[in-house]
């Protein structure tokens, strides 16, 4: 066999730690090895045509190449090597940088450590056995999970590419918070003014199927081939019958009412409801919790009322599954509460502003209702605990945010906007009423947002004070802010009407959960993965999952609908082919070693491990073992790992290849 | 005894199973493992605290499987089993390499058994699995049968050395284990009376590669003993067979224990307990506590 060698400086990446030429040099005197050479830039046009020359001149076999991770040029090599006539499975990467140049300062040490890493690959390579792509097909649907804006907007644009889409939403209704908005920053037009018309484009779309009050529950196989399983949970209402009338909710007697979670827990509704008037689809839910017909049998005003017959108290959760491609995943985020955590929590409430005890003190979303013409209030500023106009009121910014002690360490990007948004819009409406700000730093990055924050400051004269609020304390019905102004190096207290805390934007509470569904990761918060921060910020790193919106990190409208918008592209990349080319990297069972004990079935996270009966001549079973589906296989290696006979291989990295690497060191 | 003879016959003059796995008498004070196939050979089943054999070893062995295939179809066997050797059978259905429906259980209610065969049975013969068990009565069976006695309370030795091996430092440790294992003859009598050790092929004797070094050096002795109790740790059900096997008296007993009450502080799993939970090794929940990982 003959191996050719090829060691990249990758610049200085490389070059610096490692002594390139000595590694090329050491190289030839390999068992094997009829060529070692190196270059500047092995993955630049000149560095692949030294590569191509050399298997065509020398007629290699096989080539090693010592460069970066094969996570960023394995494909660039194995190109290279297809070009010049050689298996691209017959490419072996020794990674220099992220595992000896990058990590290592002494080059002697790093050098020595650098021959050794390539004689392992050469090792390996020369037991690697040439393997062709597997080509499996595509379903071109798309699941878009979470109906906020991103997922609406995700939605829109694979649908109107042509594609079908399935749109899951937990809640009774999409449209995500940016529904509960009052206006939008930095040009201040109408949330709902803008959000509607596209929630109705999504449920008259021909291509949308929208399932809302609908979790996922299950997500099996791969890339191009998932299958979801979605409960769709009972709402106690016909959705073919119901014409939206609203019959039942203005009729409903429930006496006990629940808090109405769209209106941030300012208002109540009844037992049956839609979440807010403009709701897509207008079909009310029964809150089964509180409906007096599950309590004791009685009552039944809603079946009295309706015409047409809509009401089906009986009605039981679906489970649906459904085929699907792709998978965007906009689930969006939840609002940080101050209230008292319990103690084993990474996360700690805020008992200096009274653990959410005060009437006055609300959260973003709760002023968002506030100030909003349908919410509460019918857009008046009135205060909740006596429906009062306030006439001082204090925003206090970075509240759990950027605040290590509170468990979160970012920041939440988008408060310094949606403050001056606040303060702005209650002296538009109070002339005579006083706004303040505390803050720490104010980051109005992006266009015409500094411009909206200093037109808060210099035309409608909110007043800014750089410093952390220390406490908040009632007294005389006032609440007193006490705080510090670090420009003028003194501590100060606001005797104010109403307090308003720009609380931290954190990850949904079942975020981790929907993760493991799905086969994600998630950060220390539980923010989803991206693959790469630069290069691959929509992608996670799971093939055919892909992100959108505020579930990745916090993110206003824009960029959720340009993060979506580029999720969908992502998804119409995927459907433009109608095969998928995979690397034959799959599990393969020796069958006459396999004990059939099936603990590699039993660890398999893609469920590809499944029970083959072995027969005699006469077509009697005499054993069962385990099989891979090589369609279903992601080539993880869990199994190998796990088979105590070591009777599962894995294509590509099999038992001798690995030994044979180890054995070199 | 009589009741089991009785219910024996009646099994195999019915027809509903197609052998029994048993015990014979030798001596008074020795059995051996027997394979009645005959109605007319059930007489000679024993049961007494000289049953020391664990004979769920024998349900996975191809001969004795190739017993219950008659015509085609397969019939049942019948064992004849301690409360701990039926913890095996129910480790063996978890892993897939029986049928509870193949298997008729002649549990067995158990006093405890002696240490060796020949020995009178008292407090100080009582084997040392016997010491610490708390199953007396079969957990699975299809019938129980004989007579409930108190075992004889002894304070627990392996338990003792266990303590003693903890607070040892580990360059003692690896001392004590190295010159244990230096015993070792690689006769593989330890994996061949395991009724967990059922691999067709086990990776022991895979040569290419060879995984786990077999030379007689410290490093092969290591490796074998330890690829052993790894292979069965959270699966062990401590019956004790493979200590009793070992012709140098390697106490094996030490690492099975450890590893099963490791199993059960952290993650409350004792094996072959119960058909309804899954296998600690192979099953994950997002509790499970990761302090034994490195």
């Amino acid at each position: 066999m003959k191996i050719g060698v090829f060691i990249c400086h990758c610049g200085e990446n490389i070059g610096r730690t490692v002594d390139c030429p000595r590694v090329a040099k050491a190289c030839e005197w390999l068992p094997g090895v009829d060529v070692s050479l190196d270059y500047k830039y092995m993955c630049s046009d000149p560095g692949q045509n030294m590569i191509k020359d050399e298997i065509r001149k020398r007629k290699l076999d096989a080539i090693v190449v010592g460069s970066c991770s094969p996570h960023m040029h394995e494909k660039t090599f194995r190109k290279a090597a297809v070009d010049a006539g050689i298996n691209p499975f017959l490419v072996e990467i020794a990674n220099l940088r992220e595992h000896c140049s990058w990590v290592h300062d002494d080059i002697d040490s790093s050098t020595d450590k650098a021959i050794d890493l390539v004689r392992m690959a050469v090792e390996k390579v020369k037991r690697n056995v040439p393997l062709t792509t597997i080509e499996v097909p595509v379903t071109k649907r798309t699941l878009v999970i979470g109906g906020g804006i991103a997922g609406i907007q995700a939605a829109l644009d694979v649908a109107n590419a042509g594609y079908e889409v399935v749109l899951v939403e937990k809640e009774p209704s999409i449209g995500g918070h940016m529904s509960q908005l009052s206006e939008t920053f930095p040009t201040l037009d109408c949330s709902q003014c803008i959000l509607t018309p596209r929630m109705v484009e999504v449920y008259q779309h021909p291509r949308i199927k929208l399932m809302t009050y609908s979790e996922v529950e299950k997500v099996e196989g791969f890339i191009g081939n998932f299958t979801v399983t979605i409960r769709k949970k009972a709402r106690h209402i016909d959705e073919d019958k119901c014409t939206g009338c609203g019959l039942c909710i203005t009729k409903c007697p429930t006496k006990k009412k629940a808090f109405n979670s769209f209106e941030e827990d300012l208002a109540y509704r009844p037992a049956v409801y839609v979440p807010f008037p403009q709701a897509v689809p207008n079909i009310p839910v029964i809150d089964e919790t509180i409906c007096m017909y599950y309590k004791n049998g009685k009552c039944g005003m809603c079946v009295k009322v309706c015409g047409r017959e809509a009401i089906d108290f009986h009605q039981q959760d679906k489970i649906v599954t459904e085929e699907i491609g792709a998978i965007i995943v906009a689930t969006g985020y939840k609002l940080y509460k101050i209230d008292k955590k319990p103690d084993d929590s990474p996360i700690k409430g805020y008992g200096e502003y009274g653990y959410g005890k005060y009437k006055d003190v609300v959260d973003g979303l709760q002023f968002e209702r506030i100030a909003s013409a349908s919410g509460p209030t019918s857009g008046e500023f009135k205060r909740p605990s006596d429906g009062k106009e306030p006439k001082k009121v204090v925003f206090i910014q970075c509240v759990g945010s950027r605040d290590e002690s509170k468990g979160f360490s970012y920041c939440s990007k988008i408060c310094c906007m949606y403050t001056a948004k606040h303060a702005m819009l209650y002296k538009h409406k109070v002339h005579d009423g006083e706004a303040y700000v505390f803050y720490m730093d104010i980051r109005s990055g992006g266009k015409m947002y500094d411009e909206f924050v200093r037109r808060a400051i210099e035309e409608d004269g909110v007043k800014y004070i750089r410093g952390r609020v220390s406490r908040i304390y009632e007294k005389d019905g006032k609440y007193i802010v006490r705080g510090e102004d670090t420009i003028a190096g003194m501590p100060v207290e606001i005797d104010a009407d109403m307090v308003v805390l720009a609380t931290a934007m954190i990850a949904q509470q079942d975020a981790s959960e929907l993760a493991q569904t799905i086969g994600i990761p998630y950060d220390k918060y539980g923010f989803y993965n991206e693959a790469h921060p630069k290069l691959r910020p929509i992608e996670s790193t799971t093939g055919g999952v892909f992100l959108a919106g505020a579930c990745q990190s916090p993110k206003d409208i824009p960029e959720s609908v340009a993060m979506a918008s580029a999720a969908a592209a992502k998804a119409l990349v995927l459907f433009g082919s109608d095969k998928l080319e995979r690397e034959p990297v799959v599990a393969y069972v020796n069958e006459s070693l396999c004990a059939g004990c099936f603990y590699c079935k039993k660890v398999c996270p893609y469920g590809a491990v499944e029970v083959k009966e072995v027969k005699d001549r006469n077509g009697v079973v005499y054993k069962e073992v385990a099989y891979v589906n090589t369609g279903l296989c992601q080539g993880c290696g869990t199994c190998t790992a796990t088979c105590p006979s070591k009777s599962v291989e894995l294509a590509g990295f099999n038992n001798e290849e690995i030994f044979a690497q180890i054995a070199a060191l | 005894m009589e009741e089991l003879r009785k219910h024996a016959k009646e099994l195999l003059e019915n027809k509903t199973v197609a052998a029994i796995l048993g015990y014979v008498e030798v001596d008074p004070k020795r059995t051996r493992p027997a394979v009645i196939t005959k109605p007319e050979d059930a007489s000679k089943l024993v049961f007494n605290e000289y049953c020391l054999n664990n004979l769920a070893v024998y349900l996975t062995k191809a001969r004795i499987k190739n017993i219950a295939k008659q015509n085609g179809a397969v019939m049942k066997l019948g064992i004849v089993a301690k409360p701990c050797d039926i913890h095996s059978v129910i480790a063996l259905i978890q892993e897939s390499q029986l049928k509870r429906e193949d298997i008729h259980i002649i549990g067995m209610n158990c006093h405890g058994v002696v240490k060796d065969f020949g020995m009178e049975f008292s407090g100080e013969t009582l084997a040392s699995k016997c010491v610490p068990c708390e199953s007396h009565k079969p957990l699975y069976h299809d019938i129980v049968l004989g007579e409930e006695k108190q075992t004889p309370s002894v304070s627990d030795e392996v338990l003792a050395k266990i303590q003693a091996i903890e607070k040892m430092t580990y360059e003692e440790r690896f001392e004590y284990f190295k010159n244990e294992f230096d015993k070792c003859i690689k006769c593989y009598a330890c994996r061949a009376a395991c009724p967990l050790c059922y691999c067709q092929r086990c990776i022991t004797d895979k040569t290419i590669p060879r995984w786990i070094e077999s030379s007689p050096h410290s490093r092969g002795n290591f490796s074998w003993n330890v690829v052993r109790a790894f292979h069965l740790s959270g699966r062990c059900i401590g019956c004790g067979e493979c200590e009793r096997a070992c012709p140098m008296d390697i106490p094996l007993s030490l690492l099975n224990r450890k590893m099963a009450e490791t199993a059960k502080e952290a993650y409350a799993y004792v094996s072959g307990r119960s058909l309804e939970t899954p296998t600690l090794v192979g099953s994950y929940d997002v509790k499970d506590s990761d302090e034994l990982f490195m």
